[in-house]
């Protein structure tokens, strides 16, 4: 009885590359973020998406992976299609745009990958061990568990203000925008406000601000592995660079029909 | 040994002490609550035990506050943390993790033990507190009640010798109600002091030793749990206290003849058949029908995850039927007809306002204003001084008001409560209860999801019971019914 709790307690939710140390987790996601806005040829962007996912599939969570690629892949073709429509001034700003989604999608396919996957107090012992002081740890740990909130937060505010009539039809939205935004975020914040002073005053009522060594539940180490994950991952960007200098990064990959 | 040596307190910014000159002794082992109305400063008193007070929230202490031998003012909360251990209001806004494994070590984990004594300690918490079947879930997918024992095992896991409740029912419903109290009694027999504030008390009636009633700031009755339980009414109302024995109200209750009356006339809400499930094709709501007529206040019961709540949403027209109808006066209403019919008083007002002023916030979405309604309800509801003043800064019960308000200024035909009295005392208890009686008197349709049994028997004309799935009058017999389901 007494080893079936124990068995649960220190049972992993998480498999593959969930495992690696969280610090290499954002590593990833600083080093691949910036990559993924200094690379432009076709070739080499979808290899970036394509990496991105297969690591995030081999982590626990392969439907989120193949969901974004196929996302990555439709937003590009719909981009290049407006290549070929012609409206002055519009049509550059709607591609812009697009560029810009399509960016952002090898991050958030790897920032949501890496909040869904991650223990928190794995993190919170991680950053202490890099040299991180608490009153950076804390405010980051914060966002990181009021983050998955957001949507029930979200979801709550516009029921009530379909009930009150305020923006509750895509008319009033599309034709009032800010009051819109307003009407979410006035109470957005107030909640915002009122959980952190309480999850703060939790918090201190049970030693969060002890500047002691701290134990995670779950061994973790920055070990070899995550050293070679480290050293393939600078290996792919320099690959993805000089490709990108090179004839393949010309290529043009998406055109219609 | 806890000791309040001439202890008073006053918050930065604020003229007046919140408390004044406190003397008490709480000695180890006893169950002492702590009760008073709204902002009397119970809280207060509880964040001067965890060290909030004076660190957490500033201000100035006189006198002293001893923990043994030791004063608690001098001890940072870090330090305070092994030996007090305090449970929260709010279940939802209690925790760092995001699951509940993590979430019962946290505390040993800042406490910076080793991770054999983490793993033998949150073993113990589950195996004393029976968390088993919560481990390795996620946060964000268990009820209040189950937060919050997730909560007090975090606490558990810590072993402090003192507990610290701070309205724990308020969020909970019956069954919960009683689980927390199992627990706290277990707390009790294992020789912890426990030190609870809450309005609502009932579920404690068994386990009190002392009661202290604080007035303004300072205590101005002491009682031991066996005087406290035998209070006469008239005192117990006079000094705005809930009912121990809330069973014993049935007693009290005349059969409305008001609301029987006014069912005569007017268009009535018909609900037939109807049916509700999430994606993954759990029923929730079967074939439900009943028929409620103008200046019915009907109480939504039943066990928890009954669909009280979804029926509610499904009433209000947030979500969509999946099957069955609902007419108003003989017609039948799409979601969005009953959206623009009703109005929802949600429990957390927060997520209701919108605005900067408390007038803006009446006549938000109204497009053509009657400013003498709006004063008029202003006046009602006892708001006329605060209109100016932005809507967060009011009280939990002000703010409530608010939202009526703005039903009552949409001149909504059916209104939803979803738990109005969590948190509140009983005066504000009282006054909500007559202002919806009022609008029922005006022959507006009621549905109230509620836990509170007083609130319960004090307000509603009929109940619809979720398991049962039919509509019960509000009579003697059907409320002893209900009380054997809660109080037994």
């Amino acid at each position: 009885m007494n080893q079936s709790i124990r068995e649960k307690i220190l049972a992993v939710s998480f498999h593959g590359t969930a495992r690696l140390d969280p610090r290499l987790k954002l590593l990833l996601l600083i080093i691949l973020g910036c990559v993924s806005f200094f690379i432009n040829g076709d070739i080499p962007v979808l290899l970036l998406m394509l990496s991105v996912t297969l690591f995030v599939m081999a982590g626990s969570d392969p439907g989120w992976g193949i969901k974004m690629l196929i996302t990555y892949l439709v937003i590009s073709y719909l981009n290049t299609c407006l290549r070929y429509l012609t409206i002055p001034v519009l049509s550059l700003m709607i591609s812009i745009f697009g560029v810009t989604v399509l960016k952002m999608i090898p991050i958030i396919t790897l920032g949501r990958w890496v909040i869904k996957s991650t223990y928190m107090d794995e993190l919170t012992v991680s950053f202490e061990r890099a040299g991180m002081p608490l009153t950076v740890i804390i405010p980051f740990v914060v966002m990181f568990r009021y983050i998955p909130t957001l949507a029930i937060e979200y979801r709550m505010i516009r029921n009530t203000m379909r009930i009150r009539g305020v923006s509750d039809t895509v008319l009033k939205v599309l034709t009032h925008p800010f009051a819109t935004v307003e009407y979410i975020l006035i109470p957005l914040l107030m909640r915002c406000l009122k959980v952190s002073d309480e999850l703060a005053a939790s918090g201190t009522t049970r030693g969060m601000e002890r500047e002691n060594k701290r134990h995670a539940l779950l061994k973790i180490k920055f070990g070899a592995k995550e050293y070679v994950i480290l050293a393939c991952t600078l290996c792919l960007v320099i690959a993805l660079f000089v490709a990108d200098r090179s004839e393949i990064g010309q290529y043009i990959l998406w055109r219609q029909g | 040994m806890i000791r309040f040596a001439d202890f008073s307190f006053c918050y930065e910014g604020m003229n007046e002490d919140t408390l004044k000159n406190i003397n008490m002794e709480i000695k180890d082992g006893e169950f002492l609550l702590l009760t008073g109305r709204s902002g009397c400063g119970k809280s207060t008193l509880l964040r001067s035990l965890n060290g909030l007070i004076p660190h957490f929230y500033p201000g100035e202490t006189k006198g002293d506050l001893l923990y043994g031998e030791k004063s608690l003012l001098k001890m940072l909360p870090s330090e305070i943390a092994g030996k007090v251990g305090t449970v929260f209001q709010d279940p939802r806004s209690q925790f760092f993790m995001t699951d509940t494994t993590r979430e019962l070590a946290f505390g040993c984990e800042n406490m910076g033990y080793e991770r054999e004594e983490i793993i033998s300690r949150v073993e113990k918490a589950v195996t004393d507190l029976e968390l088993e079947q919560y481990l390795n879930r996620s946060i964000f997918a268990l009820s209040s009640g189950e937060k919050q024992q997730i909560a007090i095992g975090s606490v558990y896991a810590l072993a402090p010798k003192v507990y610290i409740f701070d309205e724990p029912s308020a969020n909970l419903d019956h069954e919960a109600t009683k689980r927390l109290a199992g627990i706290m009694k277990k707390l009790k027999s294992a020789g912890y002091t426990i030190i609870v504030a809450d309005h609502r008390f009932y579920y404690l009636r068994d386990l009190i030793d002392s009661v202290i009633y604080i007035e303004n700031g300072s205590i101005v009755a002491r009682y031991t749990g066996k005087e406290f339980c035998e209070l006469d009414k008239t005192l117990r109302i006079h000094k705005g206290l809930r009912t121990v024995y809330p069973e014993k109200e049935i007693d009290n209750k005349q059969d409305d003849k008001l609301a029987v009356k006014s069912r005569l006339g007017g268009h009535k809400l018909k609900v037939e058949n109807l049916s509700f499930e999430y994606e993954k094709k759990q029923r929730i709501l079967d074939n439900i029908s009943f028929e409620a007529s103008p200046g019915d206040v009907i109480g939504v019961i039943g066990h928890n995850g009954a669909g009280k709540t979804t029926l509610i949403s499904v009433l209000t027209g947030i979500l969509k039927e999946k099957g069955g109808k609902v007419y108003y006066g003989g017609k039948k209403l799409s979601p969005a007809n009953r959206r623009r019919l009703s109005y929802l008083v949600m429990q957390d007002a927060d997520y209701q306002l919108f605005t900067t002023s408390v007038e803006e916030e009446l006549t938000l979405g109204i497009s053509d204003v009657d400013s003498d309604l709006v004063s008029g309800t202003l006046d009602k509801l006892a708001l006329s001084e605060y209109k100016d003043k932005h809507p967060a800064a009011l009280s939990g019960g002000q703010k409530q008001r608010v939202t009526i308000g703005a039903s009552l200024i949409k001149n909504s035909e059916v209104l939803y409560f979803d738990e109005p009295t969590s948190g509140l005392d009983y005066d504000s208890m009282i006054r909500v209860s007559e202002l919806i009686k009022e609008l029922s008197g005006g022959g507006a349709i009621i549905f109230l999801v509620s836990h509170d049994f007083e609130f319960i028997t004090h307000t509603c004309t009929r109940m619809f019971d979720l398991d049962a799935e039919k509509m019960l009058d509000v009579n003697k017999g059907n409320l002893q019914m209900l009380a054997k389901k809660y109080f037994a």
